[in-house]
């Protein structure tokens, strides 16, 4: 498939619009999914209409975001409840058979005044714990939403991933360790045809404070810098695109340098090298 | 649009799945102005408008566990929400405007309303790009995205063939791009 003409075609603007037909949205979907070219594009697309939209609408009160949030929580609440509502509420009729005297009205509302109060303390210790409950809960949801945020990425990640190793004409290259009693490990996928490379060094120990590992690409016999990694990637599963584009090589490899890197790698402290 | 987080549309769905109050902060924050806008092209009484915006939220809210990738993109199925929410609400008052919707008449009005609604001081400049438009692809534009025409109703409505009206939809949007800098 010839990627340009397809971007040209203007079939993701109007995927993006929703104007194409079922069966060539999912062949749309199905493009995406395989090309990365084709996922940038349509996010693109995607940001332009929706400014674009945003740019003609009149403001919307300031309560609505809350008034909605309240409409969803009391959906949710409704759901549940309904089984709790009696059918056929028994009627009692009240109907005063005789006079009771003074006294035993003013000793009725001392009683009541007493429960009342006794109540009223019970009601204030449940209001409180329900206080606590409420403090614990919303400090849980923090968390959890936190928790939640950290899972997506990582999901994100995975995504990318997966996108970018469907991709049949990409090479993966395992580069070994070169350091004799340490056994550690990177992966780089290499598309020749497209010219793009990803690694990985996730089996790569954490850098020293100052060092940065650096990436080499080894053309006609002589090592040529492809970059430094952030350290953030050592010893975590994550994949980094590499910036530069990559046509030709027949071997990779990862050394330890200087934070920022070295003209030339320092060859005592090349990690792992593989060979394309 | 001041926005400091912008997740992935995987990572929004992740998000909306756990169903918390952020969720649908940035869900609100990120969309309520392209929903309501394209409810607003619709109905065009602010008041009824709110409340379809309202219903679209609790659809989207309620639904999203049977949103499918395969099917299109997550703004895309919240946008025929949107549509089709706007398009019950006139059948349900059994407005005249019903009609105007599937003869494609009010492509010309808001056109002219977007002309002469009031602008605030910051989207001028953009808002002037927008309407220098070229008439052809701005009217391809509101079909599709407002009145939720398909690439081949339009094709039959303006009788142009449907490859065409593709590639103006390319440019229409390429436009837009360069106007709010989302160029690759």
């Amino acid at each position: 498939m010839n990627i340009k003409e397809y971007i040209e075609s203007g079939l993701l603007e109007a995927y993006v619009l929703g104007a194409l037909s079922p069966e060539e949205t999912r062949e749309v979907a199905e493009n995406i999914a395989r090309y990365p070219e084709l996922a940038a594009e349509v996010a693109a697309i995607e940001m332009a209409a929706i400014q674009f939209a945003s740019m003609d609408a009149p403001a919307l009160p300031k309560g609505l975001e809350d008034k909605i949030w309240n409409s969803m929580s009391t959906h949710a609440a409704n759901a549940g409840g309904d089984d709790e509502v009696v059918s056929n509420p028994k009627v009692i009729p009240f109907t005063p058979e005789y006079r009771k005297p003074v006294q035993w009205k003013l000793a009725a509302a001392v009683a009541g005044l007493v429960g009342s109060l006794a109540l009223n303390a019970v009601l204030w210790n449940n209001k409180n714990d329900a206080g606590n409950t409420s403090v614990a809960l919303t400090a849980r949801m923090d968390s959890l939403s936190a928790k939640q945020q950290q899972l997506a990425a990582l999901v994100d990640d995975y995504q990318k991933a997966k996108l970018m190793m469907s991709d049949t004409g990409m090479q993966t290259i395992v580069m070994h360790t070169m350091q004799k009693g340490h056994p550690m490990a990177a992966t780089l996928y290499w598309s020749k045809e497209k010219a793009e490379a990803y690694v990985s060094v996730d089996g790569l120990p954490p850098p020293p404070a100052g060092m940065q590992y650096q990436l080499w690409v080894i053309q006609g016999g002589k090592p040529v810098s492809m970059g430094v990694l952030p350290n953030s990637m050592a010893n975590t599963p994550s994949i980094q695109k590499i910036g530069m584009r990559i046509e030709s090589g027949e071997a990779f490899a990862i050394s330890l340098e200087k934070a920022g890197g070295s003209p030339t790698p320092t060859m005592e402290q090349i990690y792992v090298l593989g060979k394309a | 649009m001041g926005e400091q987080i912008t997740y992935t549309e995987e990572q929004l769905l992740t998000l909306l799945q756990g169903q918390s109050r952020q969720a649908f902060n940035y869900l609100y924050k990120q969309y309520s102005g392209a929903l309501y806008s394209v409810i607003y092209k619709l109905i065009g009484d602010e008041q009824t408008c709110q409340d379809v915006l309202q219903e679209v939220f609790v659809k989207i809210w309620n639904n999203i566990g049977q949103y499918n990738a395969q099917k299109g993109r997550l703004y895309t199925w919240m946008l025929n929400i949107a549509r089709n929410s706007a398009i019950d609400k006139l059948r349900s008052k059994g407005e005249i405007m019903k009609a105007k919707i599937h003869t494609g008449e009010n492509v010309v009005n808001s056109l002219e309303q977007r002309a002469s609604s009031e602008q605030s001081t910051d989207t001028i400049g953009l808002r002037k790009m927008v309407n220098d438009l070229q008439p052809e692809y701005a009217e391809i534009v509101q079909l599709a995205y407002f009145n939720g025409y398909t690439t081949e109703e339009i094709s039959k409505t303006l009788n142009i063939p449907s490859g065409t009206v593709k590639t103006r939809m390319r440019r229409a949007m390429g436009q837009l791009r360069t106007i709010f800098g989302t160029k690759q």
